[in-house]
């Protein structure tokens, strides 16, 4: 008896393949690294969040707060306000108030731990601590900063009504207020420019402070991440 | 398809070029191409989060006599709550929802305890659940909600029938749209009308979504005035009497 060929024409299985794989990455935006994952709340509002200009804040369910920056998308704007010329203005900016307000204990960078800055998309480490991490590998960073139980992980943040001596996180968040961008400054005022994600589990107590801090710098308008409702629901 | 395929005629005819049957094989290829589509599919993110724009009131000092006051008759507070065992995690209920209690109250808060045993008189509060719609009845907090604000959802009910029937501006969809939404708006902010002031406060223990379904409820009933405030004292006074007059089962 004559053998039959066990081959299997390919071509269509790979022509579909092919498909998929072109409509994955048409439509794809990439996972940004986050060092919590949380799980917004739902609801009805149906506001897409805008990718360009926007500061979001995260707070982990422990508390912890982070910031991510994103720039201008503009091509004419691009080089002097996409996000990585961005962080580093506000980096500068941020350090400048921090030192003004704490002349004892000054932090300087080299410009490798700026440029290192410029590359994290979420970052959240007290000033103190901020040279050291800049400074290491970024495996090191990602294992660092998504270490909750560390008291060096996570912007710090207390309750603070005074203008005149300003918290860390509220001497980040005017750092990017008046980082010059001016796009990112009218998205702020609209209220469009600031998100504020949480757990949906996490205590109110526990956002109250951020919220708290936000209407001090008289930040008033503010987005928060939901996700969108599902019938039944 | 992947092999070119030709009678071999070679033998057959002299001078016939030798036609050769060209197989490629793709398996590789396709191997390749799952993984690829594998790695897309595992790091991307296909649904974009919403984003909800809230606006706090300026902690600016303003003076008692320079104060909006909202009308007694028009105000009601939402105290929100969060069911949490002892480690501090959210109770759910048996279909595995999160128990979040809304006590509200209409007006002002009535603190009289006329013959001082600590159990105050005419506690006005009360204890509501966020429950959504059974179909098209509306129920639990958004139920109180609604029938406050009941001017307003009924004129802005007939605003929408025109909308769906597309009659702001016949043909242009974004037109009508936008039509639509003006009005609405004009109507959620129509003084003329009965709308209420909704005073919403959050417990400490209240969980985040909680605070959202409530910012939500607002949204869903048009409601205008808003505001979110800090919880105090005597709000939890209320509670802890609610409590014991109506304990938990």
């Amino acid at each position: 008896m004559k053998r039959k060929s066990t081959l299997i024409d390919m071509t269509a299985m790979s022509d579909v393949t092919v498909l998929l794989l072109t409509f994955f990455m048409l439509t794809s935006t990439f996972l940004q690294k986050e060092p919590v994952t949380v799980l917004t709340p739902s609801s009805v509002s149906e506001q897409k969040v805008p990718t360009a200009n926007l500061a979001s804040v995260l707070v982990s369910p422990e508390g912890k707060v982070f910031i991510s920056i994103a720039g201008d998308a503009d091509a004419e704007t691009k080089d002097t306000w996409g996000s990585e010329a961005l962080r580093k203005t506000i980096l500068e900016e941020a350090v400048k108030l921090y030192n003004k307000q704490h002349p004892t204990k000054p932090i300087a960078l080299t410009q490798q731990q700026v440029d290192a800055f410029s590359k994290i998309n979420m970052f959240g480490v007290p000033f103190q601590a901020l040279p050291a991490f800049l400074s290491m590998s970024q495996t090191d960073q990602d294992k660092v900063i998504s270490d909750m139980s560390r008291a060096d992980v996570g912007i710090p943040v207390n309750d603070n009504k005074d203008m005149e001596r300003l918290n860390e996180f509220q001497i980040w968040m005017r750092a990017i207020y008046n980082s010059g961008n001016d796009n990112l400054q009218k998205a702020m005022k609209k209220g469009e420019g600031i998100a504020v994600k949480a757990d949906k589990d996490t205590p109110y107590s526990t956002v109250h402070d951020v919220l708290d801090n936000l209407q001090t710098l008289k930040m008033n308008r503010f987005s928060i991440m939901t996700a969108l409702k599902t019938e039944q629901e | 398809m992947a092999q070119i395929e030709q009678s071999d005629g070679g033998k057959k005819k002299k001078g016939a070029q030798k036609k050769m049957s060209i197989h490629v094989d793709f398996t590789p290829m396709v191997d390749m191409n799952m993984l690829l589509i594998t790695f897309f599919m595992l790091c991307t993110t296909m649904i974009k989060s919403q984003t909800l724009t809230i606006s706090l009131p300026s902690n600016e000092k303003v003076e008692q006599n320079q104060m909006n006051k909202a009308k007694e008759s028009e105000a009601i507070t939402l105290i929100l709550t969060t069911d949490r065992n002892a480690n501090g995690d959210v109770k759910k209920d048996e279909n595995g929802k999160p128990i979040n209690t809304v006590y509200y109250y209409e007006g002002m808060a009535d603190y009289t305890d006329a013959n001082g045993d600590g159990i105050l008189d005419n506690n006005k509060l009360k204890a509501e659940h966020f429950v959504g719609n059974d179909g098209k009845i509306q129920q639990g907090i958004r139920k109180i909600l609604h029938d406050r604000n009941k001017a307003v959802l009924d004129k802005i009910e007939v605003e929408k029938t025109r909308w769906r029937n597309k009659e702001f501006a016949p043909g242009n969809s974004a037109a009508n749209d936008s039509i639509y939404q003006a009005r609405a708006r004009e109507i959620r902010n129509d003084s003329t009308l009965t709308r209420p002031v909704v005073i919403i406060k959050a417990t400490p223990e209240a969980s985040w979504e909680s605070l959202i379904s409530a910012l939500d409820e607002m949204q869903i009933n048009q409601i205008s005035r808003y505001q979110i405030d800090n919880i105090n004292k005597a709000d939890s006074v209320l509670i802890l009497d609610y409590l014991a007059k109506n304990p938990k089962k």
